[in-house]
């Protein structure tokens, strides 16, 4: 398996994967057109002929036959073309020391802080695929990018977790909020917003802090509470150091999780080293590796030893990475030091 | 014969009655000695300043039963809002929720902590016994207070409010303010209205919500609470409205009872209310009801009255009622159809 670059002609096993995704999955639409536009603009991102604010990098899962089984990606910056939306977490205080009152509020800030900070989002992998390291290698891979290329993402990376809904679909949330001022069902909203006119229903929205206390029990029992689908990415990019800080979705509540690029495991224990090819044993932990390129990215993990400063992998994974010995790569182990004990 | 005057220091202990059997919300008089000295001292002295403009003056009005001395009713007015401490109320207006991009534009209504009343004249502390509820004489309670307005205009506003008491249940559940206030106290309606009487009603408004809520977002039972007056509220509500009075966009913070407002000239028994002289007449054919006033300040009387009125000329009264008004022959007095 490696991760790549999405090309032009990925774009019948995009709309398969798409379809096996549903409707829930609004940034990868089932539309030929539409997702054939994200996929050149992300071909434009990895020329480099596109502002960080517009990136959208777009990768894709490929195993050894060249079929394309897992997508995701990572946005050069939210909030600099339009407005970007979350709500904060906060807190009021009524107070009257004299009557002996001294409540405290969960209020719900609608700010723009997230501006410039740069998203993983759109994360798929086919589900005949969920097994072994897919799944942590087409998360982590985004990371490792970006701890080759920092300069062209922001200082945190965020990722926006579905919120939770019921069985039919239905959010709690924003039932209870988005709905008087937008009018519609949920659906209706996500899917709009998936065609990028989140900010226009943002701003149907008051500007003015909101008493959570004014929510229905639902609602309020699903604040920053993501929907159990996403179990699997949180649990990954919990280990990576990504944590919940009180930011969640405008619309359905899910929670939004943080982290500083140089706090991020799989970018601060990163290292450049030069490879070299071998054999490596059945006990060889298993890392994740870039060949340090950004057009021509390969990205793939694989057992490999650590000898001082080189890195010896044996001669299909330096393949897959279209690397010569010799050549330097980023890596870092695959799992963190906690999870590797774990697995020993 | 009853007759409403201001409230003097030997009303006390009767007024102390009328506490306790005034409902939740509406006179805010605590059944506290202490605190009621205070409320009739108040008045008699706001009666002893000479105002030239508006302020913090309180007018405290009681309704008497002249043959046995007792206390049926009382009525204040409040010369200005927000001198001595903010008013606060709730404003409904609609949020304008809309989108160019998406073609859309809507009002959800939304209520945001104002002190937009500062600054008018307040009408407040209607009570009275349940057996005299719309009788002659609780338009007398209510109306007596418009002609102590027309009586002395240099010592009020241009703009005259009321807030009517909002609907609660028989065992004193407000589900306005179990959906709103609740939050931000964790007291009973009672309670609070109680704390208000107490400390005073700023006080406690300073506590609620400084951000708008949206009304949708409230249960239904509470956003049918907004406007809505309670039935023990509705003949005061109904004397004032007959009176010119409308709604506006003003709600109680507490209960969401409504606001009304009434401009001094439009004002029914201010703009239709005559001076004339009075003469004395122990026979008098009368021919209609009439609220009937002097014009004093510590000594102001009014009363219910059928007398027989032209269009310009005197008016005759019985020496019953010349005494009760404190008003002798050939002194003028003010009349207006009940």
């Amino acid at each position: 398996m490696i991760v790549r670059p999405v090309t032009i002609t990925d774009l019948p096993a995009l709309l398969e994967l798409a379809r096996c995704a549903g409707r829930g999955f609004t940034s990868l639409p089932a539309n030929e057109e539409r997702l054939a536009h994200r996929v050149r603009w992300a071909q434009r991102t990895f020329a480099g002929q596109v502002e960080r604010a517009d990136a959208d990098y777009l990768f894709v899962l490929e195993d050894d036959d060249r079929q394309v089984v897992g997508i995701s990606a990572l946005t050069g910056a939210v909030g600099l073309r339009e407005p970007w939306y979350n709500y904060r977490v906060g807190v009021t205080v009524s107070s009257a020391p004299e009557l002996g009152i001294q409540r405290q509020i969960p209020t719900l800030f609608l700010n723009n802080e997230m501006t410039g900070q740069s998203e993983v989002c759109s994360l798929f992998l086919h589900p005949a695929q969920r097994r072994g390291h897919n799944g942590r290698l087409l998360s982590l891979a985004r990371l490792l990018f970006v701890a080759e290329f920092s300069q062209l993402f922001g200082e945190k990376l965020i990722a926006e977790l579905r919120g939770h809904a019921d069985e039919q679909g239905c959010s709690p949330f924003w039932d209870s909020l988005g709905r008087h001022f937008f009018k519609k069902d949920f659906s209706y909203a996500d899917q709009l917003s998936g065609m990028g006119n989140k900010s226009f229903i943002a701003e149907l929205m008051p500007r003015q802090p909101l008493y959570t206390c004014m929510l229905t029990k639902q609602a309020q029992a699903v604040i920053g509470r993501a929907h159990p689908n996403t179990e699997p990415a949180l649990k990954i990019l919990g280990a990576e150091g990504f944590s919940h800080k009180g930011y969640i979705d405008i619309f359905d509540g899910g929670p939004v999780i943080e982290a500083s690029v140089s706090k991020i495991r799989s970018v601060r224990d990163s290292q450049s080293l030069a490879l070299a090819i071998g054999t490596p044993d059945e006990q060889a932990p298993v890392w994740l590796i870039h060949n340090r390129r950004l057009a021509s990215c390969r990205i793939t993990s694989a057992r490999a030893h650590l000898h001082g400063h080189s890195l010896l992998v044996d001669r299909l994974t330096a393949k897959r990475l279209q690397v010569q010995p010799g050549d330097t790569v980023r890596a870092v182990p695959l799992l963190s030091q906690a999870r590797q004990a774990v697995a020993a | 014969m009853l007759a409403l005057r201001p409230v003097q220091l030997s009303d006390l202990p009767q007024l102390q009655q009328l506490a306790r059997d005034s409902l939740v919300g509406v006179t805010s008089l605590p059944d506290d000695t202490e605190r009621l000295r205070e409320r009739v001292l108040d008045s008699c002295a706001s009666l002893a300043t000479d105002v030239q403009s508006p302020g913090g003056e309180n007018y405290f009005f009681v309704l008497q039963n002249l043959d046995s001395g007792r206390l049926v009713g009382c009525s204040e007015i409040l010369a200005s809002t927000g001198c001595n401490e903010p008013f606060y109320s709730l404003r409904n207006r609609p949020f304008s929720s809309s989108s160019r991009e998406l073609n859309i534009q809507h009002g959800v209504p939304a209520l945001s902590l104002c002190q937009d009343l500062n600054g008018q004249t307040l009408l407040r502390g209607f009570h009275i016994d349940a057996d005299r509820v719309r009788t002659p004489e609780s338009e007398l309670l209510s109306r007596a207070r418009l002609m102590f307005i027309a009586a002395h205009p240099q010592r009020f506003a241009e703009s005259v409010i009321t807030e009517i008491v909002g609907y609660s249940s028989d065992d004193g559940q407000s589900p306005f303010w179990d959906a709103i206030g609740q939050h931000f106290f964790d007291l009973p309606y009672a309670e609070a209205e109680r704390l208000c009487g107490l400390q005073s009603r700023t006080f406690l408004a300073e506590l609620m919500p400084q951000y708008p809520i949206y009304v949708p977002m409230l249960p239904p039972e509470a956003q049918a609470c907004i406007g809505r007056v309670h039935p023990d509220g509705q003949e005061a509500f109904d004397i004032l409205e007959r009176e010119g009075f409308e709604t506006n966009n003003y709600v109680d913070l507490f209960d969401g009872g409504p606001t009304l407002h009434a401009r001094v000239p439009c004002i029914r028994s201010i703009a239709q209310g005559r001076k004339a002289l009075a003469w004395k007449s122990s026979q008098i054919d009368a021919w209609g009801r009439y609220l009937v006033s002097n014009d004093g300040l510590a000594d102001f009387r009014a009363i219910v009255a059928e007398l027989n009125v032209d269009a310009d000329g005197p008016v005759a009264l019985t020496p019953a009622m010349l005494a009760a008004l404190e008003v002798n022959e050939g002194e003028r007095v003010r009349v207006v159809a009940l």
